[in-house]
């Protein structure tokens, strides 16, 4: 096994630790909203999960714009099954059907 | 409702939604792990130790990419600094009955997802129980790691003979990620969120994909903190 990659794993494993159960182990009362590190922290997680969708999706786009009907169907579809019980399970499983059905009907050659 | 404490069995049974979420994802993770070129055995390893869904496909493109191992750490460990909220978030919401003695352990299973359905409980009604966060956490966490496993031992070429199947699969991240930012949008977060995406575009276009993502992340975190901080002072002289 590479250890380069053990190395990564391991740190990235052990930060993802601290962020998950150390802000509960060293809770003092209430946290106070407001400050300038609530702030940054708090539009860390929509910056982020923003930028990953645009990274994931912007290859389909973008230098050539490939499969754009399952992917404007991908992405109708995650939308319209999370809006009913906003799971986000459902919604993800929900246009991954609807992104590789519109994708066999684009390409019925490679779907047969 | 009445308020009822859930059991680690409840935890289990609240965790199927999610098992069933994660399994074909973690699957799609095995799969593009031996497509990259890694071994079976350390695709498995990744979901063990890291266990971040999103930092884990990251990490990928980046020992695909060569990044050096420091950088890439520190990429994936950036990714996941939003999960430093969601423990304070749910023992606000639990209140007298958040108990934490074991949240040294079952605090490695707070994923989003995990977070989500546990939050959601408590809004409904429930008593914050550690057996519960420990059965949804670990329920969630045998799934990845199954998922991963099944998925790697298929191997790369597992769907060469599927494309539509493989297309949707290859689709999951971008409906995981598009499904996550539905679940937080918010109009406090929008700032953040318009930023983080002109700036992606904007750097992957100009630049590359990893400047892209970069930009996007800390432009749309500054971003965020920026208009929190106008908003404080407009609020503050109104």
């Amino acid at each position: 096994m590479n250890p380069d990659l053990i190395l990564m794993a391991v740190l990235a494993g052990l930060a993802n630790w601290g962020f998950r159960a150390l802000p509960i182990l060293l809770m003092r009362g209430e946290a106070r909203p407001g400050g300038l590190m609530a702030g940054f922290l708090a539009s860390t997680g929509p910056a982020a999960i923003a930028t990953l969708f645009v990274a994931s999706a912007l290859p389909r786009l973008w230098p050539e714009q490939t499969d754009l009907v399952p992917l404007a169907m991908g992405v109708l579809i995650t939308v319209l099954a999370f809006l009913p019980r906003r799971s986000v399970v459902v919604a993800t499983l929900a246009g991954s059907l609807a992104y590789g059905i519109a994708f066999a009907l684009m390409h019925p050659a490679l779907a047969t | 409702m009445s308020e009822k404490t859930a059991s680690f069995r409840g935890g289990l049974l609240a965790a199927l939604p999610i098992v069933m979420g994660y399994f074909p994802i973690a699957f799609s993770f095995g799969v593009a792990a031996t497509r990259a070129g890694l071994g079976q055995a350390e695709a498995v390893m990744l979901s063990l130790v890291i266990y971040a869904g999103a930092s884990q496909f990251l990490a990928l493109s980046l020992v695909a990419g060569g990044a050096p191992v420091l950088v890439a750490a520190f990429t994936l460990i950036a990714m996941n600094v939003r999960h430093v909220l969601y423990g304070p978030a749910l023992m606000k919401e639990a209140g007298q009955d958040g108990s934490r003695r074991y949240a040294w352990a079952w605090a490695w299973g707070l994923t989003d997802e995990v977070f989500g359905q546990a939050l959601g409980a408590l809004a409904r009604g429930q008593r914050f129980s550690e057996g519960y966060m420990f059965g949804l956490g670990l329920a969630a966490y045998i799934s990845w790691v199954a998922g991963t496993a099944v998925g790697a031992f298929a191997g790369g070429g597992a769907l060469d003979g599927w494309p539509a199947v493989s297309a949707g699969l290859d689709f999951m991240l971008s409906a995981l990620f598009l499904a996550l930012l539905l679940s937080i949008l918010s109009r406090a977060a929008l700032p953040a969120i318009v930023i983080a995406v002109v700036a992606t575009v904007l750097g992957t276009v100009f630049w590359s994909g990893t400047v892209g993502i970069l930009a996007g992340m800390i432009c749309g975190a500054l971003a965020g903190m920026a208009g929190g901080l106008l908003g404080g002072l407009f609020r503050g002289r109104g």
